[in-house]
């Protein structure tokens, strides 16, 4: 952070020998957001990328609207399928020379993996950007996260950012430009959530280099070394873990020295849900992806060959990230159970409780702290006193609701669940110019 | 409700005190823990608070400070062009002189502010800026944190001093242009660049560290932006043993097409670093030379796919018409690449090259008739 603090992305910005960049960005019923969305996109602060909007098999207007609002028409795209992938329909260019950098592609339904899979293929360029269509991208997010490709001894195979939560911030015009707390105390839940993961974890697992994930919502990737992984897994509802997972054992089996690196600064803001419904469904799915991923490299857990990988991150992530909710939602079933035959010490219970609680406080009030000494997003003091008030109720509230969701989607791993879950948000859509999203 | 947490109270102070060595071990170390982390977030609390406080007096006190300051500097733009910068000078020397500049803050604040002036312009105003900054000793500073053992302070001087145009720090810039670390050194780099007047590049010539891609991109930025630069020819360190100088040097070579480098890029062609051959093939091809085609054809069957591809490209930017026979066959390659590449180097070839993709399409395999319909479909780059 403090090596970045000095330097002037300008220089990268007008440069022609910066990394050239394909944003892919699948869609699949955004009809009503989709043309602000991609001018969002197209208006980031970097010379060299194009972005390829995937419309995967979308049953709405997507597609129409932006044929209509950006010119575009059908050209004769020769496709070099390197990774499998569903039909392509076709790939649309703009007639404006002013959405040069725009490509739209149409392809058969086939979910996020499969339409990111088919983008690679598009892409010609040599870094893939891979993000939520409906994610608010920081302007100078590009710069920031091309830097590391060109400044680091080792080869980056992957650059990961920040991602905050956008409820209740002003948006203009696809941007964002006003931080607020969101309303929604589920939503607020979620900041702190999202601070202590993003400031406090990542940035010390990027420091170790032992960083196992890469937020799906946005992620820049070396795209040869994608390919040669074989892209995105359709196996998997956590693709993007697996494929960070995939291409640091590609890189161990090859011998090759790599980095993958976690930019600190605040680059995409996406809307959190609301809803509890919605929010369990998303952590039903978190939980399905680590499950799956940590299957389908179960050989990774404690194995030398592999180094800090196999000796670290992947432990981490199975003791810390998959069994901890179980033993906990054991432990509080059991103490339950005690509790009604009577057989517990109250006083003694009471003080490991408070030490559990004080303790996760603790670390709560850190990563505030980590925000007020880095960023500062929130400047307004009524909002860092709701996120210090946050703190504490969090535990008691918030926390027990986030283990009964990770049990959940054991069960429904075990069940042999393997959709999504369908996923609804309030949307960035702007009638005015400013709008106060949801929640 | 008082009694209430006065009980309370109790209970917890009895807990720490009297009653915890009766405890067993696991709940004594519950209880320090506790202890521990509610000391902890306590401090936490304090130090947003204090922190927060400490921010909104100093923004304040910088207000007032940055908006006097201004003032004076502002009124210096307003002298413009229209006096000489000596009397100006002399004008506004001793209004800042008055100023309290020994303080570590107003220092900060008139710097920050004579440079950010001194950007925007240049002409009599940035000549002022420049001497009242000399003469008010601000330099020395600087000057003496070149030394200081934090890299940071050591850039911010560096940075500082190379705006100001102060020259006589460029011995110890050129030590600093081959540090261990790669900010400091790229920083020394690029300022020495800007202010030695007589030999901009000699860092090249004892350059041992890696110059990092990113350096690279803004010391291109430097060299090509800055005025007053005499361009040497960069040949001399295509030879040079640190590739990274020598992958720099391409980019310049290309940038101001220097076709004297066309020998030097030729023998390129061998050298044992990938990354170099490609960029001295690109280049070859930009700068259309038509001598480097026989080598390039030469080499073709012993390089990895991606200089075989550049090879091609090269070909289609010389578009001499000579190899046309090698590019047709080359579009049977096994690598769809490679095939793309062959066909895109024959449409290079202008109307010629057009009519012999037409002429091949119907004898094409499907996926042949695909790409050599993406080549001759102008709207995809």
């Amino acid at each position: 952070m403090r090596k970045n603090s000095y330097v002037n992305y300008r220089d990268i910005l007008v440069s022609p020998h910066a990394p050239s960049v394909s944003i892919l960005a699948p869609a699949y019923n955004e009809a009503n957001t989709i043309i602000e969305n991609v001018r969002s996109l197209l208006s980031l602060h970097y010379s060299n990328f194009e972005v390829i909007i995937i419309n995967d098999g979308s049953s709405d207007e997507s597609l129409q609207n932006l044929i209509d609002f950006y010119s575009l028409e059908l050209v004769d795209f020769a496709l070099n399928a390197q990774i499998r992938t569903k039909a392509l329909r076709g790939v649309y260019k703009s007639r404006n020379p002013a959405f040069s950098k725009l490509l739209v592609v149409d392809k058969v339904n086939g979910g996020k993996s499969d339409a990111l899979n088919l983008g690679i293929n598009i892409s010609d360029k040599e870094l893939i950007l891979c993000i939520d269509v409906d994610c608010i991208v920081e302007q100078d997010a590009l710069l920031k996260m091309v830097k590391p490709f060109m400044d680091e001894g080792k080869k980056v195979i992957a650059t990961g950012g920040v991602v905050r939560i956008a409820n209740s911030c002003e948006v203009k015009e696809g941007r964002l430009v006003k931080v607020h707390m969101p309303t929604s105390i589920i939503s607020r839940f979620q900041v702190l959530e999202y601070l202590r993961a993003f400031l406090m974890g990542r940035m010390a697992w990027s420091r170790l280099n032992g960083l196992l994930l890469i937020s799906g919502a946005m992620g820049l990737f070396d795209k040869d070394l994608v390919v040669k992984c074989g892209g995105y897994s359709h196996k998997t509802v956590g693709e993007d873990m697996e494929l960070v997972v995939r291409m640091r054992r590609y890189m161990h089996d090859h011998d090759q020295k790599y980095r993958v690196v976690y930019i600190p600064d605040p680059l995409c803001w996406t809307e959190s849900p609301v809803d509890l419904q919605v929010l369990g469904r998303q952590r039903n799915r978190w939980t399905r992806g680590t499950m799956e991923t940590l299957w389908f490299h179960k050989d990774l857990f404690f194995n030398p060959r592999y180094g800090l990988l196999g000796l670290l991150s992947y432990p981490y992530w199975f003791f810390f990230e998959w069994l901890a909710p179980i033993l906990e939602f054991f432990g509080m079933t059991v103490f339950i159970l005690l509790a009604f035959l009577g057989n517990i010490n109250w006083e003694f219970s009471l003080i490991l409780i408070g030490m559990v609680y004080f303790f996760a406080v603790t670390v709560s009030t850190l990563a505030v702290v980590f925000e007020e000494m880095s960023y500062q997003q929130y400047t307004s003091g009524k909002d860092l006193l709701k996120l210090l008030l946050i703190a504490t109720i969090e535990p008691l509230f918030y926390h027990p609701i986030t283990v009964y969701w990770a049990i959940r989607g054991n069960l429904d791993m075990l069940m042999g669940k393997k959709s999504w879950g369908k996923m609804t948000r309030a949307g960035f859509a702007t009638k005015t110019k400013t709008v106060e999203l949801n929640g | 409700m008082s009694s209430f947490f006065f009980a309370i109270f109790q209970y917890l102070e009895e807990l720490f005190t009297s009653r915890l060595p009766f405890f067993p071990s696991n709940i004594r170390a519950a209880l320090f823990i506790i202890l521990f982390c509610m000391v902890g977030f306590s401090e936490l609390y304090l130090f947003i608070f204090l922190r927060r406080t400490e921010q909104g007096i100093r923004r304040k006190r910088d207000k007032i400070w940055s908006e006097k300051l201004t003032n004076i500097l502002a009124n210096i733009i307003v002298y413009g062009d229209e006096e000489d910068t000596t009397t100006i000078v002399e004008h506004f020397l001793p209004r800042l002189q008055r100023l309290p500049i020994h303080r570590l803050s107003v220092r900060k604040i008139l710097v920050k502010e004579m440079l950010a002036y001194n950007a925007s312009f240049t002409g009599t105003v940035g000549e002022v800026l420049r001497e009242l900054y000399l003469r008010l000793k601000l330099d020395k500073v600087a000057k003496k944190n070149l030394n200081n053992r934090y890299w940071e302070i050591q850039i911010e001087a560096i940075r500082e001093l190379t705006q100001m145009r102060v020259r006589d720090i460029t011995d110890k810039l050129l030590k600093y242009s081959d540090d261990e670390n790669g900010q400091l050194r790229m920083e020394a780099q690029a300022a020495f660049l800007k202010l030695s007047t007589t030999e901009p590049f000699r860092f090249l010539d004892r350059a041992r560290e890696r110059i990092l891609d990113w350096h690279q991109l803004v010391l291109f930025e430097v060299i090509t932006k800055t005025e007053d630069i005499e361009i040497p020819s960069f040949s001399k360190w295509l030879t040079s043993a640190n590739d990274t100088v020598v992958m720099l040097c391409l980019k310049l070579v290309s940038h101001y097409q220097q076709l004297d480098a066309i020998p030097q890029l030729i023998q390129l062609l061998s050298h044992p670093n990938l990354l170099i051959r490609i960029a001295a093939i690109r280049i070859l091809g930009k700068i259309e030379a038509q001598t480097a085609e026989e080598t390039m054809l030469a080499i073709y069957f012993d390089e990895p796919v991606e200089v075989r591809i550049e090879i091609l490209e090269a070909l289609g930017l010389i578009a001499s018409g000579e190899h046309m026979e090698f590019l047709r066959a080359r579009t049977r390659s096994d690598e769809f690449k490679l095939r793309m590449s062959a066909m895109r180097s024959i449409r290079a070839h202008g109307r010629g090259g057009k009519e012999l993709l037409n002429t091949i399409y119907s004898e094409e395999t499907l996926q042949n008739k695909a790409i050599i319909k993406h080549v001759l479909d102008e709207r995809i780059k």
